[in-house]
């Protein structure tokens, strides 16, 4: 299977190839890859890739949970989540071994619009549940094979093999995994207590992280997507502490310093953690070098400097600083050297700096608070979010065209996910408590 | 002979300033590995100084604290937030948005707070709060230049800066809950507790 190239170069690629076939008639057939697929679909004027995705066939063991339909579904919402795809579903699952009815159903699916097709197949066995996919290319006369691909998992975690396909799907046609198999961590407020609740990216299957009555803050993810950072009150004053999420292991103390600890932020290789201390007068950024222990000063300025965020090369951090008024974003190198400021007016913080590297989103108070983004060199400045309450806390998904980030339109808070460009946004499942501060893993190992 | 008594005079003073150093509670606690870090990667506890840089209060907990569970333990951790207790003698000074400045209002109080504080000898925990306002992080830090200001301030009048501890809760715990200037107001505040010597 060749890597499908990325989405927008083959949408620029689509045009360059509109405009030639105007000219030269169609090129010769050959089997087409994912890319091709959406290269000419949207090429053909379509906003969306439609995909006929019936509920997945049961190929071994019995499925009382009707887990063969659910699965379909879940897939279905993640491809629609892609923002890539349109998705047609609800349709009954086909039989097992009919390469004949297999046929029909594309053939009919096609004839109606479906540009591509997932057939999922399931086995149940035991505690193990294995999904087979199957992705179809509809758009050509032989309705070809365009990948197939197996995953297993233990069967309380199904609801992953459906992640884990819309991710392979996602891939095949852009170049890129999806984000479905990743999950989100965020603050949860209830009474006088702030817990750290984990649940799936879809809102699903909410857990806790902690519970210790106290007041937690700051969940951020390690690059290896096993353990967070977090600020916390459980002894008393606001030190910094590492859990892991999917691990039975002791919460380990990062930093204890007098004063706050608190903005963690993992360097990309995983390394360090970049994190505000104000042990030494005032809040600074500080270098942990976890491998040692060491801390290493960042920033020297009698203000407020605090709020790290790197760039994915690790070669940058940028930061939030009242050093000029009001906090403002600024950017320095990973060493604390050649500080600039990069927002000119406002109230400007919690930078967040994408994992693609192009775009540092922000939240800006002007009465309201709402999120902004801009290039890492200024240009390109653009409103993510307004005119409906707060909006503040973006996070980034890990493939840098999602965000999540809470937000007061609604009663109360709760967290959104949109698209980079600001489109699409839409809540996600509410829980009890203010959920504030998400934080999106990346993708999990 | 003559070098041998000559060395004898240069170790001496430097046994005594060992013994000195040793016998020192203000000594840099070097810290060990923690007893809680299993990880191969990622053991780590900070070796930080122990005078605290200024803010006049003792230091981190050392590694026997490190297990979140336990209790603090280590020689010249700040007591608990939990041991202070609020005492209506000592009233609380506000801010302006976005600010940590002292107001000339607000400097009174804090004399008569300072007044009490000579009369009484205890231990005061200041609390730095913001409104909800600002984002979570900037606000931890607000917070915390709130209370320093006003423990600097309280240093400025006299009280022995050890007596002090400052502790930042940000817009974590406001007082006041409803979207309202006024509400908004009480909640950018420094509180004092009071914890007896």
């Amino acid at each position: 299977m060749r890597p499908a190239r990325p989405l927008m170069i083959a949408l620029a690629a689509a045009l360059v190839f509109a405009l030639g076939a105007a000219l030269t008639g169609p090129p010769p057939a050959r089997s087409q890859t994912g890319a091709d697929v959406l290269l000419n679909v949207i090429g053909g004027g379509a906003k969306k890739l439609n995909i006929f995705v019936p509920e997945f066939t049961m190929r071994a063991g019995a499925d009382p949970q009707g887990l063969g339909k659910r699965l379909a579904e879940v897939a279905g919402a993640d491809l629609t989540f892609s923002a890539v795809f349109s998705v047609v579903g609800g349709a009954p699952p086909l039989p097992a071994d009919d390469a004949e009815a297999t046929k029909k159903a594309w053939t009919d699916a096609a004839a109606a619009g479906a540009h591509a097709a997932l057939h999922g197949l399931l086995a149940l066995r035991g505690d193990r549940a294995e999904l087979e996919m199957r992705l179809y290319n509809l758009t050509s006369p032989d309705l070809a094979l365009i990948a197939s691909k197996k995953f297993e998992v233990p069967v309380a975690e199904a609801r992953r093999l459906a992640h884990k396909t819309a991710d392979e799907i996602v891939l095949q046609f852009t170049g890129e995994p999806g984000v479905a198999d990743t999950r989100i961590a965020f603050v949860s407020a209830r009474a006088r207590a702030k817990e750290l609740i984990l649940m799936d990216y879809d809102g699903n299957a909410p857990s806790a992280l902690t519970s210790n009555q106290s007041i937690n803050l700051s969940p951020a993810w390690s690059p290896d997507a096993r353990s967070l950072a977090f600020t916390s009150y459980m002894r008393g004053y606001p030190y910094l502490y590492r859990l892991f999420a999917f691990e039975q292991r002791p919460v380990q103390l990062l930093a204890g310093y007098l004063g706050i600890n608190s903005s963690p932020a993992w360097s990309p290789d995983g390394r360090s953690v970049a994190l505000t201390l104000s042990k030494d007068g005032n809040p600074e950024i500080y270098l942990l070098t976890l491998a040692t222990g060491a801390f290493r000063r960042l920033t020297t300025h009698p203000g407020i400097d605090t709020e790290p965020t790197w760039a994915p090369t690790g070669r940058q951090i940028a930061f939030v600083s009242d050093r000029a008024g009001p906090p403002q974003i600024f950017i320095m190198d990973a060493e604390g050297a050649n500080v600039r400021r990069l927002t000119q007016s406002g109230f400007n913080t919690q930078p967040r700096w994408s994992p693609k590297g192009d775009t540092i989103a922000y939240t800006s108070r002007q009465g309201l608070h709402d999120l902004w983004a801009v290039s890492p060199d200024g240009s390109n400045l653009r409103q993510l979010t307004s005119g409906s309450g707060d909006n503040e806390s973006a996070s980034w998904a890990p493939n840098g065209r999602h965000l999540v980030f809470h937000s007061s339109r609604l009663r109360g808070s709760a967290l959104f996910t949109m698209l980079a460009d600001g489109s699409e946004q839409k809540p996600l499942p509410r829980g009890e408590g203010q959920a504030t501060s998400p934080a999106w893993s990346p993708r999990l190992p | 002979m003559r070098q041998g008594r000559a060395r004898v005079f240069l170790v001496a003073p430097l046994l005594l300033m060992t013994l000195f150093l040793v016998g020192c509670p203000k000594r840099p606690a070097t810290t060990a590995a923690s007893a809680v870090a299993p990880a191969p990667s990622a053991a780590v506890v900070p070796s930080p100084p122990a005078t605290g840089g200024g803010t006049g209060a003792a230091p981190m907990p050392g590694p026997s604290a490190a297990a979140p569970s336990g209790p603090a333990t280590a020689p010249g951790t700040p007591p608990s937030p939990s041991e202070f207790s609020a005492n209506p003698a000592l009233k609380d000074v506000y801010f302006d948005f976005d600010k940590y400045d002292i107001r000339p209002a607000d400097a009174k109080i804090l004399d008569e707070n300072a007044g009490w504080l000579k009369r009484n000898d205890t231990l005061v925990l200041i609390e730095g709060h913001c409104d909800e306002r600002g984002t979570n992080e900037y606000n931890l830090a607000l917070g915390e230049r709130r209370a320093k200001a006003t423990m600097n301030y309280l240093v400025s009048q006299g009280i022995q800066a050890n007596r002090i501890t400052i502790i930042s809760y940000g817009e974590e715990r406001p007082v006041c809950t409803e979207k309202a200037e006024s509400c908004y107001a009480k909640n950018r505040h420094a509180h004092f507790l009071v914890k007896a010597r």
